[in-house]
């Protein structure tokens, strides 16, 4: 079994490129006056909250990569690292992040990690970097388990998620409208990921693809951009604060107070851990469900369009 | 990539980029009028009903009266905010009234008032606490 194998750290390497963009983009509105639109406070807090998020795999990646080692030496199966399996692998590992991502908006623990990359108001470049500081936290890596027992090298399977992250960063832009059909219908485009980012009930749990938006097709939770209705950007409720670590942070301080506070069942406080975000005990917040309920009750011409069908 | 360039990068990157921005005129904060505070409210609460909105002088909050009780809206550089009033205290500044706010993620805000404002905005949260 082959433990030294050695991939490059291509988010890392991307910076450079990442700076680049987002220079070239905001040149772009500026000069333009269109496809979107910069805030120095909201693109200071996701500049740093990338930063952070970097600094976080420093400092806490060797859990992550420790439990993938010990799962390559508990399974007999090593696939290699030609071509085939890395494009195999690639593949796989974007129907994992289908998954990982789902369940960060679907569990509140772990949306509690993940709810930090949606709380700009914004939509650009920056906003793809306000990525969490405590992934880690969340356990996800158990996801990956299943490629790397099935014989892909830990190295390759963080090397393909490296490229999955990547290509995601382009995509965090209003300055591109719709793409040629054919990449449209199979890719993860920038009108596909302005829907993902969309606090309007239309558009509230959607298209959680990384790089192949036929993973949403297949399990039902595409949802179009709709010329008719413009993605408003964030959160339910907005935060009121620009400083990093409250947004951080937020969500798990959160559930702490609402784990903790008396009066409730046990079943109660392990509801606000797992359950969807918005979950209540007592029914007095509203989860997706409730706000799409809602929303079809003022507007009951909306029901059975993309989104509340 | 060496760690020392990784930083390099990060903090002449973030630094160069917010820079940029603000040397383009993209730190000014919006400013709100009675239309744009009552939008901001339904945009938080879109079931509610808005009965009164009334606008600091500067523009950068507003006391919003709504069926569910009262509450807040204040700009979040170019967007908006805004939270209920249950719960909130107030502290009194040279300017105005600090507003602290019973929630992790909006713990305080700063509200430049006139006195005739500041002393709504008080008789208010006395009447909600």
């Amino acid at each position: 079994m082959t433990d030294q194998i050695a991939f490059p750290d291509v988010v890392q390497l991307a910076v450079p490129l990442f700076i680049a963009a987002i220079l070239a983009e905001l040149a772009w509105i500026v000069l333009r006056k269109r496809g979107g639109r910069y805030e120095t406070r909201d693109a200071l807090t996701s500049l740093i909250m990338g930063a952070g998020n970097v600094a976080s795999g420093i400092l806490l990646g060797f859990i992550a990569y420790g439990f993938f080692m010990l799962l390559w030496q508990i399974t007999p199966l090593d696939l290699g690292t030609s071509l085939p399996v890395i494009l195999l692998c690639f593949v796989l590992d974007d129907l994992r992040y289908y998954w990982v991502h789902r369940f960060g908006h679907r569990i509140r623990w772990v949306w509690a990690s993940h709810v930090n990359h949606h709380s700009s108001q914004h939509y650009n470049l920056t906003t793809a970097l306000r990525q969490t500081w405590t992934g880690t936290f969340t356990f996800m890596m158990l996801v990956r388990a299943p490629l790397i027992l099935a014989g892909f090298h830990p190295a390759l399977v963080l090397f393909c998620g490296g490229l999955n992250l990547i290509y995601q960063f382009w995509i965090h832009t209003e300055a591109i409208g719709r793409l040629p059909r054919w990449v449209e219908s199979v890719m993860n485009t920038p009108s596909h990921h302005r829907v993902h980012h969309g606090r309007n009930a239309r558009y509230l749990d959607a298209n959680y693809a990384g790089v192949f938006i036929v993973w949403d097709k297949l399990f039902g939770t595409f949802v179009p951009e709709q010329q008719s209705e413009k993605v408003d950007y964030g959160l339910v409720r907005n935060l009121g604060t620009f400083n990093p670590l409250r947004v951080a942070f937020h969500e798990w301080v959160g559930i702490f107070r609402d784990v903790t506070q008396p009066g409730i069942t046990w079943r109660d406080r392990w509801m606000y851990m797992v359950a969807p975000p918005g979950w209540s005990h007592d029914g007095s917040r509203a989860d997706t469900a409730r706000i799409k309920a809602d929303h079809l009750a003022r507007h009951p011409e909306d029901r059975g369009t993309p989104g509340f069908s | 990539m060496p760690l020392p360039v990784l930083l390099a990068l990060v903090v002449l990157g973030i630094g160069g980029i917010a820079v940029a921005l603000h040397l383009l005129g993209l730190s000014a904060p919006r400013r709100l009028d009675e239309a744009g505070a009552r939008a901001a409210w339904l945009r938080e609460f879109p079931g509610d009903t808005v009965t009164a909105a009334t606008v600091c002088a500067d523009g950068s909050a507003a006391l919003i009266a709504a069926h569910s009780g009262p509450g807040v809206v204040w700009t979040m550089g170019a967007d908006t905010t805004a939270r209920p009033l249950q719960g909130a205290r107030t502290a009194a500044h040279e300017t105005g009234l600090t507003l602290h706010l019973p929630d992790f993620t909006a713990p305080r805000l700063q509200l430049r008032l006139t006195p005739q404002e500041a002393d709504l905005w008080t008789r208010t949260l006395k009447d909600t606490a």
